[in-house]
């Protein structure tokens, strides 16, 4: 191996120096912050505070981000697959053109849309109203978990479809047309031959979806009430109204921990895969 | 190079024309109606009366968490050594107590020309803690149940009658918990007082942290409450739902809902409520800042705020609020109508005996923190 030249070095030393300050740097305080008791020594104490407080929002914040990421894989397979096998040229060509349109809109703007879109007396509710598909009293509000998830979704299936759209049309089409030839349907090629072949890039696709969606403050925050919420808007409530930096960073902690875990689960699945070529 | 020296031309301009004025930074927690009241009538008024003089406000956001972040400045300035960046603040009475206790506030309404126009006890008390002389009041706020009379024939008159109602109505009655707005936690501090059996203990003190037990009936009978109510975003929130009738019922703040109706953004069927024992309401301070370079003009600022004829055109015509200076002073300068249609749902003697204050300091903590140990989780 080549000793690394101190041209090399200087090169991505500004790059290096950029992630330690900015990423390093904030996170090791923001750990230091989580561990330290009010005495000043070390404890768990703010971890036990976020427990107490917030344990629910815990198990709902995964729960919504699995169920999204879940969702997201369902509906980025079925496009993709769509526009991949279609054999409806005018359905391919509408899909492509309209699917993208979401990955332009930030998740605020997002949030706001749901809002007027799936409250009680929104346009979703408005319009199923006038088709005399629901009576007005039936009409809810689907501005809770529902709201964040259906938000979520929407938000993340263009990313992942095209990622996804992509490593599909770059297979070799010739294990289509074989299976094609062999008499099995569309879906079971999908399925069987086509997804096999992409899992890497939906596994790609999907964890960076779920750290997305852990990270977003604006859509629990404008989309559902404030019990429960998602972690992201218990710290920030904790730092705005109270100024508790140490429970706001056991917060945090706990969301790297989850982070961590999937990006875990992908480095383990991406290494056992490396070994086996 | 000729463009890069009209741009540095340009640019010295533009810094010299701001320099030369003086600027009185305000800040303000609170809903944007704060923001507003400066922005649109205050600040006008003072430059008009002090050529060469702008007003610049800035909002920190509803609730303590405004207040909060004003707090957090100070202090990080404080401890720097460095002159505080606002010249007058304008907050709530818990941060008021803290910047009191911390020495980030400055003595001046002894000096003040308007500071013997108020003689009510919140001028002096914040919440227990005793902040005469720093403080003048800016107006006295109250927090009410705003309701549909259309869809509501039967109005619960108190907190009892209230949790029965919305048992047998669920889904009706919205409030926005203890987050994003102080109309949300006016709620729950009343809810306690009401059904935790020591009400007066907990407004004047004294502070006994053991007086937590006896809030879990409380709190486990809010948690069921919660259960048949509707969480909303924030004030403005709880107001959005009821005018698009999404709720018919919820606790606002008196001076939002009559300013929102009389913009056509609630309609103007709605009523007040104020249910028994009662429901707290609070005056939000002005303040200036211990550090400051401007704290002639922040003084003379909050002297013509606190101004009987401001207060009168101002903080009751255009905003509804209850008056921070006494009453009594505004006489001749408010016409009657203005000042009836203020007491128009909530008479003066209902007002009285059931408009609180909030409990004192510890104890609002501690409901607070309870809240979110015991119902929210």
């Amino acid at each position: 191996m080549a000793r690394p030249s101190f041209f090399g070095l200087l090169l991505i030393a500004p790059a290096l120096a950029m992630i330690g300050v900015l990423f390093l740097y904030p996170l090791g305080f923001s750990l230091a912050s989580a561990f330290t008791g009010p005495d000043g020594g070390a404890s768990l104490a703010s971890f036990q505070k976020a427990y107490e407080l917030y344990s629910t929002d815990i198990l709902f914040t995964l729960f919504i981000v699995i169920v999204s990421t879940l969702l997201t894989a369902l509906f980025s397979i079925a496009i993709a697959g769509i526009l991949t096998l279609s054999e409806t040229p005018w359905l391919v060509a509408v899909l492509r053109s309209l699917y993208r349109w979401p990955l332009f809109i930030p998740f605020i703007v997002a949030a706001q849309c749901m809002r007027t879109f799936l409250a009680k007396n929104g346009l979703m509710n408005n319009s199923l109203v006038a088709l005399g598909v629901i009576e007005p009293i039936q009409a809810t509000s689907l501005l809770d978990w529902r709201g964040i998830i259906i938000t979520f979704v929407w938000k993340q299936v263009p990313f992942v479809t095209l990622m996804l759209a992509g490593a599909m049309a770059s297979i070799d089409r010739a294990t289509i047309e074989a299976g094609r030839n062999l008499g099995a349907s569309r879906l079971r090629v999908l399925i069987e031959l086509v997804l096999p072949q992409v899992a890497q890039t939906l596994l790609v696709g999907l964890v960076l979806s779920f750290v997305t969606m852990l990270s977003v403050l604006s859509v629990p925050m404008m989309v559902a009430g404030s019990q429960p919420t998602m972690l992201t808007v218990d710290m920030a409530f904790r730092i705005n109204s109270y100024g508790d930096y140490a429970t706001a960073n056991a917060l945090g902690v706990i969301s790297y921990v989850i982070a961590g875990t999937v990006a875990w689960i992908y480095l383990r699945h991406n290494v056992r895969r490396e070994a086996q070529v | 190079m000729r463009k890069a020296l009209y741009a540095a031309g340009f640019a010295a301009l533009l810094f010299t024309s701001t320099a030369s004025a003086q600027t009185l930074n305000v800040a303000t927690a609170g809903d944007q109606n704060m923001v507003d009241y400066i922005k649109d009538y205050l600040g006008p008024l003072f430059e008009k009366q002090h050529p060469g003089v702008k007003v610049v406000a800035v909002g920190t956001g509803p609730g303590d968490g405004g207040s909060q972040k004003i707090y957090e400045k100070l202090e990080a300035q404080n401890k720097a050594g460095a002159p505080a960046d606002f010249d007058v603040v304008v907050i709530h009475q818990k941060a008021a107590g803290t910047m009191v206790q911390e020495n980030l506030l400055k003595k001046y309404r002894d000096s003040l020309p308007t500071g013997k126009l108020v003689t009510r006890d919140t001028a002096t008390n914040s919440l227990g803690t005793d902040v005469s002389g720093y403080v003048m009041p800016m107006f006295h706020s109250q927090t009410a149940i705003a309701y549909n009379p259309d869809l509501i024939k039967e109005v619960p008159n108190s907190y009892v009658e209230l949790r029965d109602w919305v048992k047998k109505n669920p889904k009706q009655f919205g409030y926005n918990g203890i987050k994003g707005g102080m109309s949300g936690v006016a709620f729950v501090t009343g809810w306690v007082a009401a059904f935790s059996g020591d009400a007066a203990k907990l407004e004047k003190g004294p502070y006994d942290a053991a007086e937590k037990a006896a809030w879990d009936k409380a709190l486990a009978d809010l948690k069921e409450f919660n259960k048949n109510v509707v969480i909303t975003p924030g004030n403005a929130g709880t107001l959005d739902m009821l005018n698009r009738g999404e709720i018919a019922m919820g606790p606002v703040w008196v001076d939002m809902f009559y300013t929102w109706k009389a913009e056509g953004k609630l309609p103007p069927n709605m009523r007040l409520k104020l249910v028994s024992p009662g429901m707290p309401g609070q005056p939000m301070y002005y303040a200036v800042p211990a550090k400051t370079a401007q704290d002639k003009l922040a003084t003379e600022f909050i002297a013509l705020a606190t101004s009987p004829e401001v207060q009168a055109d101002g903080i009751v015509k255009r905003f509804n609020w209850y008056p921070g200076i006494d009453a009594k002073n505004l006489e001749g300068k408010l016409d009657q109508a203005v000042w009836n249609q203020l007491f128009a749902d909530i008479p003066p003697d209902a007002l009285s005996a059931n408009g609180k204050s909030f409990p004192i300091g510890p104890y609002f903590n501690d409901i607070l923190e309870s809240y979110e140990k015991k119902v929210a989780n």
